[in-house]
């Protein structure tokens, strides 16, 4: 195996690696689902309580999305990074 | 570093980068949050200030209400009082007054049948003259031969007076009389002295004592009708013409 | 039922407009195909080294052009709203500064309802923070930013064959790349690229952000906020709990930066993400697709300036809160 060999192999092992660490924002997808279904029925049975559980739910949609955020920072530093 | 560099994150650029933010932090709050927050506290102090007014001279207006509401029910009550007396007043003088002038009516109402019944019973005298010519004219030319004038006449008046010889011809059939006066009704009006001997009759049949009113109804056409309490002893030629009807019948 | 009139021959202008542009840019599109769009993160610099800074050279690098332009812009509207709050004197503000009352307003409620007697001092964080994000990132919606910038060779590979024609107008040289392989668009440096796609931009906020978070922690709750962090209270009377507690601390001690790394790469890979977007769908399908994706961007750039603020603000409001006394266990 020559270097340039080496060298596609590894850019398209990157490429394959980023796409895979991706994955994790279906868990983020999901959360933010449950967390706004969630939210909109307590805002259903309670329409009083809108404000504080807009609030709340702005707080958990964040940490929720903070995981595909790691997920898109890992798949950058593939990228561009290593 | 030579990674954070891949990124692109540089310690120089996000120092300026802070220091910027800082920058803009601190002349925005400057400019727009301290105005702002101080403009949106007076405006809420204004706003709780023209509640409270608004509060306040809500009050004052409900007391002021309740006062007029006081003062009103007081005006409307006395105002209904005296007007209810003004009524009263009002009502009674109108009674009398009216009163006053059905009194005033009814005299002038008397005195003018009074004056009417004098002026008919004038009249009728004067007629009365006249229909004994008459019938002694007619009875002249049914029988063809002249009678006795005097006679005549003297029939004519028992006809239309009932007076036969000093007596009132009904009077005998009737039986014991009583009481304080009598009413007689003839067709035509009596003489003078008709009158006095009917009274004088009348007021010895009834015991001497009492008052004899005179009153002419032309309907009753010829002889009397006298009225003693309630009793009626028809003497007229309208009565012996009804009675003569019922037994033709 | 003139109005209703009206608003239909409007309409029907509007739509004979949008399709007279649509096959205009079928047009264009084939006359110009679009390039493969080049994708980099590190801004690129637009001048020469301007001066040393930490040893090494400054340039005015793309992004800070941009945030310059944010900043610009920001305080126009601060001048004017100052300008007119003085002359005003508690009356209404009129015009554009009185959209911007109402609109920071409406801020300043949302801040109250969640932080309280605190909201005075929250609030500036919050505002500023949601505005100046806002303003740099509706900035990607404006067409020939990211697009029009100097040429430089340099940066494009050797091998790489590129149209590029040169117009005059006005008598300045205009360069446009008209064609080529896909790293041929290496080599426009534009003059202006979305604060929001520079790390250093959104990590500097992050940064003042939870900076700003520990002093207000400090000033609500005084060295008792630290305890927050360092638990020894419960550490040698309570027999397990008490370790779990200090643990607890140093998680949230970590948490702190870990906040700082979620607010810094949530505000740029949206909008990074959401850029790169716009580059491919453009190159993609140059006709009409980009605008419903620029409408997307459009709520994505205000959704993510309000969650940035109000993430900060509801952090902060928490950290004015103590929690050694008011929970039981």
């Amino acid at each position: 195996m020559d270097a340039e060999a080496a060298i596609l192999i590894k850019e398209g092992l990157k490429l394959i690696g980023a796409g895979l660490a991706m994955i994790g924002a279906v868990g983020a997808g999901a959360g933010i689902g449950i967390v706004a279904s969630g939210a909109v029925q307590a805002m259903g049975r309670n329409p009083d309580a809108t404000g504080t559980i807009q609030t709340n739910m702005i707080l958990g949609i964040a940490f929720a999305e903070s995981i595909g955020i790691f997920c898109l920072v890992v798949a950058l530093l593939i990228l561009f990074v290593f | 570093m030579d990674q954070l560099g891949q990124l692109g994150i540089n310690l120089g650029y996000l120092l300026v980068q802070i220091t910027n933010f800082a920058i803009i932090f601190f002349v925005l709050r400057i400019w727009v949050y301290v105005p702002l927050v101080k403009v949106l506290e007076d405006r809420r102090e204004r706003i709780a200030k023209g509640l409270e007014d608004a509060r306040i001279a809500a009050e004052a207006r409900e007391n002021a209400e309740a006062e007029a509401e006081k003062i009103m029910t007081e005006a409307r009550s006395k105002a209904a009082a005296e007007a209810r007396e003004v009524t009263v007043r009002a009502e009674a003088q109108a009674k009398d007054i009216r009163a006053a002038a059905e009194a005033e009516a009814g005299k002038a109402r008397e005195k003018a049948l009074a004056d009417v019944e004098a002026e008919r019973n004038r009249l009728l005298g004067d007629v009365r003259g006249q229909v004994a010519g008459l019938a002694v004219a007619a009875a002249q030319k049914l029988i063809g031969e002249a009678l006795d004038t005097n006679r005549q006449r003297a029939l004519i008046d028992e006809f239309f007076s009932g007076v036969k010889a000093g007596k009132v011809t009904v009077l005998p059939d009737a039986g014991k009389l009583t009481g304080d006066g009598a009413v007689v009704t003839s067709a035509l009006p009596l003489t003078k002295s008709e009158e006095e001997a009917v009274q004088n009759d009348i007021l010895k049949t009834l015991g001497g004592k009492g008052k004899v009113d005179f009153k002419v109804d032309p309907r009753i056409l010829g002889g009397l009708v006298v009225r003693v309490g309630d009793k009626v002893l028809d003497g007229s030629v309208s009565g012996q013409l009804n009675e003569l009807r019922q037994n033709l019948r | 039922m003139a109005e209703e009139k009206q608003s239909g021959w409007r309409w029907g202008v509007n739509r004979w407009i949008v399709l007279g542009l649509i096959i205009l840019s079928v047009f264009t599109s084939q006359a110009y195909p679009p390039l493969q769009p080049h994708i980099q993160l590190p801004a690129e610099n637009v001048s020469g080294p301007l001066f040393m800074l930490l040893g090494q050279p400054f340039y005015l690098t793309n992004t800070l052009v941009a945030t310059l332009l944010a900043d610009i812009i920001l305080l126009l509207i601060g001048f004017s709203f100052w300008r007119s709050s003085r002359k005003s004197e508690g009356q209404a503000l009129k015009g554009i500064t009185g959209v911007i009352e109402g609109m920071v307003e409406v801020l300043y409620n949302l801040t109250e309802s969640t932080a309280g007697k605190w909201a005075k001092t929250i609030f500036p964080f919050f505002a500023t923070i949601t505005l100046l994000v806002l303003v740099s990132n509706w900035m990607e919606l404006i067409p020939g930013v990211d697009s029009i910038g100097v040429f430089d060779e340099h940066h494009i590979a050797e091998e790489a064959q590129c149209d590029i024609t040169t117009y005059h107008v006005l008598g300045m040289e205009l360069e446009a790349v008209v064609g080529g392989d896909s790293e041929c668009s290496a080599g426009v440096v534009p003059f202006v690229r979305v604060a929001s796609t520079d790390l250093n931009f959104t990590l500097a906020i992050a940064i003042f952000a939870v900076a700003g978070i520990q002093v207000v922690g400090l000033r609500a709750q005084g060295m008792g906020y630290l305890t927050k962090f360092w638990n020894t209270s419960t550490l040698f009377k309570v027999p397990m709990f008490g370790v779990i507690d200090f643990g607890v601390g140093l998680i949230e001690l970590v948490s702190e930066f870990v906040k700082v790394l979620s607010f810094a790469f949530r505000l740029f890979g949206n909008i990074f993400a959401g850029s790169v977007m716009l580059f491919v769908i453009g190159s993609l399908v140059p006709v009409f697709a980009q605008s419903a994706f620029l409408m997307l961007e459009f709520f994505v750039g205000a959704i993510q300036a309000i969650v940035f603020g109000m993430l900060t603000m509801i952090f902060m409001s928490q950290a004015t809160i103590s929690h050694a006394h008011g929970d039981d266990h």
